[in-house]
């Protein structure tokens, strides 16, 4: 366990400096962000100054290693747009409004389709089954985008319910559940079909046939069983959620977070805000995945991590 | 059993689009009721406004970035020595009028007395000659995207504590503009390389806190020499989307929002407006290709119903720009001018005799940074194709697009441009647009050059304006430019704020009051 934990983590850092390789080299590639930072106006010789002065007139190998030197000394650069700001710095500001985010939506997702999914997988076919089934897809197929305003419109504009925009935790209620819709619409169908399958498998019938409750049944032994495509797709809608799908919804409802950052940041040309916004979301992908492997042992002592 | 569902899923569906429809009665009761019992006791507790800006600030240092979003704040907590009226003229401001000249290149300013700082260190003529060094020095080093507003400057003397001079390098007739512009910064601030946290100014609201990507809380300075504000606490919230700036609006949660869509102006509570002095314009190539024949700039302006554009494209939020770049507010505006006007046949006419009907003629343009750019691209294309030219459009990413619009060696036929002039000096449009070497131009003309030389070295209020008189009408004549609207800056703003727009974009909260 311990040595295949050892072996993820290395192989972790590879994905990672990878990743920053491609990041570096592709921002590189659509030109220098001087015009961005400049005002319209400002002269020729200015743009050519402030190039020389933020280095963007290099190569791109001499940036590169002038860029890994200073990550190695955890210098991820200063941010273009927020001038004289650490480019860390201001991610791990961003940061946690994006990670609660991502966590009340996931925990709504997760919750709201295990149960959904048990619900429709006892009586497959019947009145339950597909009226959740057709509020899945409904949730699934509805653009977020459209989602996330109609949320606003009803519960924000028309009913004054809770607030839009940055502030205490009520804001989030809105937009984790714009995250958490079309999630609990997939959800849902996996825990659904991998249920039935369980629920029409040999040892569910011994199970019945020796006597057991059906709650027991159902909620004990098919459960777990299930569980393994669950986590797969539930870790994959994390890391989905993690690395930029918030995007839409954090701009619909004003939250300011990593994704929001990650469009500033690509739209200004920050460079180095960019660099340091792809270095963290890597890390916590790599990390998630390896929690996933750990979370597939647990569920089933089967599983073999190697 | 099948059936059933099925007209139980379609209501819920139905329910759903109802709920979001919604009847508008139902709403505004919603909407009264609600804020009724705030509104009543607002006489005794402390006014508190929030106000929803497109952009954060990049920094809070009011010398070092040339932002929106920056001025937005700063503008509340700096002041200038000069300061400019309703209709944009300048006056008085940190100082109790307009500089008297000394010689060519020096200024002399009277400042107020009985200025404090908001840390109460005084105001005086240290605090000038700091604020002048440190961006002289700022300029220098390439440290400052203000280059362009101050690199005239070389320095302040201290003539008493009341009196401070300031130099130019040449002679300089945009420094009283240049003085609206300048924040004044205490004379601890010389050498900070950063003010970004240790926000302080003498302007009527102080800095309360500062979280980045939330928001920015401004307090009262209950010891503003022109006197307390009534607002005594604004925050600033930093929404990009406009469709959620307005539904913040609508929903009670801001007072005041910036850049309201044209489209949705019907939704807000009130429309608050400016004439502003953003001009979407397109830039002619007076030396090269299709566009080097007078003919066929002055076809493309007569073929082009600006009018139209203003009215349906945006929704009666724009006048038509009486082709000049220049907002009526700006000292140089031509009152002489009118648009070309909107004639086809004319434009046909025109390609006609110029040999270049059925030619291509290449215009770039990018989208999503300017107010309906690429709708405004279209329509244009759309005119130039009706009078006979074969439109090549080209509508880039915004970097490739400033590659196009920043070639000095091959300009394009015509190139989409939005500018805008918060300084509100005819310098700013003329020496980057107009004056040939400047950054966006598209012609060579000697003349015009020289006109806008002069025009930046005349002292003279009076003189400086005639000399744009003529620079305009030059570029009007030989039709350099298509110019096209003047847009108005549109706020939405609560039902119970108060507050007219100011021609220069500023939002002054110490101009704002609620209604109780």
């Amino acid at each position: 366990m311990i040595r295949y934990l050892a072996g993820r983590v290395v192989q972790g850092l590879i994905v990672i400096f990878g990743v920053t390789i491609a990041v570096f080299v592709t921002t590189r590639l659509i030109g220098d962000p001087v015009n961005f930072i400049l005002p319209l106006s400002a002269s020729l010789e200015q743009r050519a100054r402030l190039r020389v002065d933020l280095g963007f007139d290099q190569s791109i190998f001499v940036q590169f290693m002038d860029y890994i030197g200073n990550v190695a000394r955890l210098d991820f650069g200063t941010s273009t747009k927020f001038t004289n700001q650490d480019t860390l710095d201001i991610v791990l500001r961003f940061l946690p409004r994006t990670l609660i985010l991502v966590a009340a939506g996931m925990i709504i997702a997760f919750s709201v389709s295990i149960i959904l999914g048990m619900l429709a997988a006892i009586r497959p076919g019947k009145v339950t089954d597909k009226i959740l089934v057709t509020l899945s897809l409904f949730g699934l197929s509805m653009p977020q985008f459209f989602l996330a305003q109609m949320l606003i419109v009803v519960f924000s504009v028309r009913l004054g319910l809770v607030d839009i925009g940055p502030g205490p935790w009520t804001h989030l209620i809105l937009p984790s559940i714009a995250i958490a819709l079309p999630a609990i619409g997939r959800l849902a169908m996996t825990v659904r079909s991998a249920m039935i399958d369980e629920l029409n498998s040999q040892y569910v019938k011994t199970a019945k046939a020796k006597g057991l409750r059906r709650r027991r049944v159902v909620a004990v032994h098919a459960l777990r069983n299930a569980a393994i495509p669950f986590v797969t797709l539930a870790g994959w809608e994390l890391i989905r959620a993690l690395a930029g799908f918030t995007v839409v919804v954090e701009g619909v409802f004003g939250v300011n977070g990593l994704g929001g950052l990650a469009i500033l940041a690509i739209r200004e040309r920050d460079f180095f805000l960019i660099q340091t916004i792809v270095f963290v979301v890597a890390i916590f992908v790599v990390l998630i995945n390896i929690v996933i492997d750990v979370v597939y042992k647990f569920i089933d002592p089967r599983v073999k991590l190697t | 059993m099948r059936k059933r569902f099925k007209i139980g899923s379609l209501l819920v569906a139905v329910g759903l689009v109802l709920a979001a429809c919604g009847s508008d009665n139902s709403s505004s009761t919603d909407e009264t009721t609600g804020d009724t019992p705030a509104d009543t006791t607002v006489e005794a507790v402390p006014v508190e406004i929030v106000i929803a800006l497109g952009s954060e600030p990049t920094s809070l240092d009011p010398q070092l970035v040339d932002d929106g979003g920056e001025r937005a704040i700063n503008d509340n907590i700096y002041e200038t020595l000069l300061s400019r009226e309703a209709d944009g003229n300048l006056g008085a401001g940190l100082a109790i009028d307009l500089p008297t000249r000394i010689d060519d290149v020096t200024w002399e300013f009277k400042l107020r007395e009985g200025v404090a700082f908001h840390d109460g260190s005084p105001f005086n003529a240290d605090s000038v000659v700091a604020t002048v060094e440190r961006i002289v020095k700022l300029v220098a080093d390439g440290k400052t995207q203000n280059d362009g507003f101050f690199k005239s400057l070389t320095g302040a003397t201290k003539v008493d504590d009341t009196t401070v001079r300031i130099t130019t390098a040449a002679a300089d007739g945009v420094l009283p503009s240049r003085m609206y512009w300048l924040k004044m910064l205490p004379a601890s601030a010389k050498d900070v390389a950063d003010l970004s946290d240790s926000s302080n100014g003498t302007g009527p609201f102080k800095l309360a806190s500062r979280d980045l990507g939330v928001n920015i809380v401004l307090e009262a300075n209950t010891d503003y020499w022109g006197g307390a504000p009534s607002i005594s606490k604004v925050t600033y919230e930093f929404i990009d989307e406009s469709a959620t700036r307005l539904a913040g609006l609508k929903s009670g949660k801001y007072d005041v929002i910036t850049n309201l869509a044209p489209q949705d102006a019907g939704e807000a509570p009130v429309v608050a407006t400016a004439q502003g002095q953003e001009h979407p314009v397109l830039i002619l190539d007076a030396d090269q290709g299709i566009t080097s024949d007078l003919k066929v700039r002055q076809a493309l302006n007569y073929a082009v119903d600006k009018q139209a554009i203003a009215d349906s494209l945006f929704g009666g939020y724009a006048v038509v720009d009486a082709g000049q770049l220049l907002s009526p507010s700006i000292l140089g505006f031509n009152s002489d001018l009118s648009a070309y006007e909107y004639d086809v046949d004319k434009a046909k006419a025109l390609l006609e005799e110029a040999g270049v009907v059925g030619k291509e003629i290449q215009l770039v343009g990018e989208s999503g940074r300017w107010l309906k750019d690429k709708e405004l691209l279209e329509a244009v294309a759309g005119y130039w194709t009706a009078a006979g030219l074969k439109v090549n459009l080209e509508i880039l990413e915004f970097g490739a697009y400033l590659d196009v619009l920043f070639d000095r060696e091959n300009r394009a036929d015509v190139v989409y441009v939005s500018s805008s002039n918060d300084i509100l000096d005819a310098d700013r449009q003329l020496s980057t647009y107009y004056q040939a070497g400047g950054i966006g131009s598209s012609n060579t003309n000697v003349d015009l050059k020289q006109l806008i030389d002069d025009g930046r070295a005349e002292l003279d209020a009076t003189k400086r304006g005639e000399i744009y008189n003529q620079a305009v009408k030059i570029a009007y004549d030989e039709a350099y430019f298509v110019w096209l609207v003047n847009n108005q800056d549109v706020y939405g703003i609560s039902d119970r704020l108060i507050w007219s727009p100011r021609v220069d974009s500023k939002l002054l909260i110490k101009e704002m009051s609620v209604n109780s």
